[in-house]
């Protein structure tokens, strides 16, 4: 993505940079495969110049279909005002997935305007009308939504939980080596974990793991909030690069 | 393409076509004017996204890979984001901005940032010309300003605004950069000699070559030397006290080498910005950055009393005094003579020129003995080493001997205050006991009375102490000027007066005699052991 191409500047090729409104480019969008949109007519009337563009016909159509529908048209005809490009330089750059590449120099600058015919106006109407409508808006609710809890003996939550709880009955003690190795396991995944975390996993009663733990691990207050538990030094063995950026930062 | 022709005007009719299936995007790459960008000057440009802002989006997930992860943390801290209400903003590639380079490596280089707002109302198009005579529009995609970039050295903020205060007194611009280059410089050594030496506690004030890092030094061994207890504080009161001192000579220093300067005023320093070396705020240290500038002013004055530029009124006086030491020490003046005018001079006048005084008196003393008193190096040699427990015979009948002259009107001095106050006597018994045997014995004949062991090495009730011991120590370090050496023994430090710290001083170098040399016109001494 870094070389530019710079052909189109170094044949000096001219471009001109044209802004449209809104509306007329939704119906290029409309356009058909060939692309056609219309065409700019460049005559000298009385000594001015004067530039305009005419939609084609088939893109005058606001509706879904391509016809013409009488009640919404856009204006045909849009003269465009130049300006020139003296107080800035404008270049243009195109960019595809590999390439980067000079397209030209601006050379004009043109603004399309709108004849201020009836069709005009109802067009902008409505899309002034589509504009006004906040973005966020009041509606009112069939059925209230309520959080409010009726006193119940037991919820039915509770329930499920206690349940489970029961199912599963208490957690009980592995072997210790059983443990340990379910440990090591755990940590070569990750560095730091939470006590809570290692009793989900291990499924063993905090005490025990505890003890365990008090082995093999030591607590830190990492400074990153949390209190976890990490491997001593001597039980780990991790990647090289990683483990020696920890320990520099440990010294420092 | 149609041609109308047409009596009155004439029209050509192009059509517009807006290709459907372009995969290219196109952009808008607008320059400001004034920089005269030329395109077709170019040979070769390359361009890339800056891509500097993605660690600070994605930091944390880089550094949490593999190394010092944790279980569970990425779902713990998308929790406590959407608990409390931390949005976040996406790091998009697409409105990173652009840098570009053209010409390769000495050529220019410019930033992209990507306008917003430019598709929302309205639509931009490309219109271009095709060889048949059509237009071609492509809708543009986005709006890059760009704008050159520097390439010469700027200044940061802080010393942009160092700089603006200094702007009314600065008249040479162009040091500026000059300066900070060699402060860069400066620093990037010291860099490198602290990443060797990594036992020293050698702070990096970048300033290599003056006094003021030697001295830091020396106070922190020094301090730790004699008292473990009272090195924390003292040492940073030191440092900053010393650093003040240093930052008002640099200043002082910078000026002189380049610079035309006003005379400074009380209020110039309010808004520096000091480096932070200590744990102290910048509030302690303004108003003590006042006064020790001050008195550094003013002792300046009197050694280089031709070469300052101050011309406050307390100086003058001052500048007198070292006219007259000057002469002084080709020995044209009698010693009684100055100190009568010193005395004269000194009696109505504030500490600061006490100061001054004493320095001149330490001087012409000094001078004095090292006229007077060749052969009597190697005694004074020998009873170095017992300086803080033995007696000295040979020494009290040097000072009786020969400096009774200048010393004696400041032990008179010294009398009259110890006739008025018989109180209790502790660090100014030290040097009234040394006092007593001289002033007692008006004659100068050789009367050799012991010194007191205890009146040299009295532990006062202060921090650092001035002794035969920690002189020698700077000595043996660095040539030093009296000056300097004052300074090291501040009054409020050894809780000595200025004239006491004279005196004692006087009395050490003597026992000293340190070798001189002069550099920068200024009589240094010192030792090699």
């Amino acid at each position: 993505m870094s070389e530019v191409n710079l052909n189109g500047v170094k044949q000096n090729k001219g471009v001109w940079l044209v802004k449209i409104p809104k509306y007329l480019s939704q119906q290029w969008e409309k356009a058909t495969e060939k692309g056609e949109v219309g065409t700019i007519t460049i005559g000298k009337k009385q000594g001015k110049t004067e530039v305009r563009f005419s939609l084609s016909e088939e893109l005058t159509a606001r509706g879904a279909t391509g016809e013409s529908d009488a009640s919404l048209q856009v204006p045909r005809h849009h003269p465009l005002t130049m300006h020139t490009v003296k107080g800035q330089t404008m270049a243009v750059f195109s960019q595809t997935e590999s390439e980067i590449s000079l397209e030209g120099m601006v050379v004009h600058r043109a603004e399309c305007r709108a004849v201020a015919s009836d069709n005009y106006m109802k067009l902008k109407k409505l899309q002034i009308q589509e504009s006004i409508k906040p973005q966020r808006f009041s509606q009112q609710l069939e059925k209230a939504v309520t959080h409010v809890f009726k006193p119940v003996a037991n919820h039915s939550f509770n329930v499920a939980y206690q349940k489970k709880k029961k199912t599963e009955g208490k957690m009980v003690r592995a072997e210790r080596q059983v443990v340990l190795d379910m440990l090591f396991s755990a940590f070569e995944k990750h560095h730091y974990y939470n006590i809570k975390d290692l009793v989900e996993i291990t499924k063993q009663p905090v005490t025990y793991l505890k003890e365990i733990i008090r082995e093999i691990g030591t607590y830190n207050s990492k400074g990153k909030h949390k209190n976890t538990w990490k491997l001593k030094r001597e039980y780990r063995n991790y990647e090289s690069e990683e483990e020696k950026d920890e320990e520099e930062m440990q010294t420092v | 393409m149609t041609s109308l022709g047409g009596s009155s005007s004439s029209t050509t009719e192009y059509t517009v076509r807006v290709p459907k299936n372009t995969s290219k995007r196109y952009n808008i790459m607008a320059f400001n004017a004034g920089d005269r960008v030329n395109c077709s000057t170019w040979t070769q440009a390359r361009m890339e996204r800056d891509m500097s802002a993605r660690r600070i989006y994605g930091d944390d997930e880089s550094a949490e890979g593999a190394g010092g992860s944790e279980f569970g943390k990425k779902q713990r801290d998308e929790a406590r984001r959407r608990k409390y209400g931390i949005i976040t903003k996406e790091f998009k590639a697409e409105d990173q901005p652009w840098i570009l380079k053209v010409n390769g490596k000495g050529g220019k280089r410019f930033k992209g940032l990507r306008k917003g707002g430019v598709t929302e109302n309205a639509s931009y198009y490309i219109f271009t010309q095709c060889p048949d005579g059509a237009f071609e529009a492509f809708p543009v995609n986005g709006w890059y300003n760009f704008t050159p970039q520097a390439k010469h050295r700027t200044l940061t903020a802080e010393e942009a605004e160092e700089e603006w205060g200094r702007r009314n007194k600065v008249v040479n611009h162009f040091s500026i950069m000059l300066q900070k280059r060699f402060r860069e410089q400066e620093r990037g050594g010291d860099d490198e000699d602290e990443s060797e030496k990594t036992g020293k506690k050698k702070k990096n004030i970048g300033r290599g070559g003056e006094l003021h890092i030697t001295d830091l030094e020396d106070d922190l061994m020094m301090s730790s030397d004699n008292s473990d207890s009272s090195m924390g504080e003292d040492a940073d009161g030191k440092s900053k006290a010393k650093k003040n001192v240093g930052k008002g000579k640099k200043k002082k220093r910078k000026s002189n080498d380049k610079e035309a300067v006003e005379e400074s005023d009380d209020g110039d320093y309010e808004g520096l910005e000091v480096d932070y070396m200590s744990d102290e705020s910048s509030s302690d240290e303004e108003p003590e950055k006042g006064k020790p500038s001050k008195t550094e002013e003013h002792l300046k004055g009197i050694d280089e009393a031709s070469e300052s530029e101050e011309e406050s009124e307390e100086e003058k006086p001052n500048e007198e005094e070292a006219k007259e030491e000057e002469e002084e020490e080709e020995g044209k003046k009698t010693p009684v003579q100055t100190e009568k005018k010193k005395k004269k001079d000194s009696s109505g006048e504030s500490e600061s020129s006490d100061d001054s005084d004493i320095e001149g008196e330490t001087a012409s003393a000094l001078f004095m003995m090292k006229k007077r008193t060749p052969p009597k190096r190697p005694s004074g040699r020998g009873s170095a080493g017992s300086s803080k427990t033995g007696s000295r015979p040979g020494t009290p009948s040097i000072d009786s001997a020969t400096t009774s002259n200048t010393l004696r009107a400041a032990a008179s001095k010294l009398e009259q205050g110890k006739r008025q106050n018989q109180g209790p006597t502790e660090s100014p018994a030290a040097k009234r006991l040394k006092m007593d045997p001289s002033s007692q014995s008006p004659a100068p004949s050789g009367k050799s009375t012991p010194q007191p062991p205890s009146g040299k090495s009295t532990p006062s009730s202060s921090d650092v102490q001035l002794t035969e011991e920690a002189v020698r120590r700077y000595l043996i370090r660095k040539p030093m000027t009296t000056k300097d050496l004052l300074k090291k023994f501040q009054t409020k430090r050894t809780g000595l007066s200025s004239e006491q710290t004279v005196n004692v001083l006087a009395q050490i170098l003597k026992r000293l005699n340190p070798e001189r040399k002069i550099i920068n016109d200024k009589m240094h001494f010192y030792l090699t052991e």
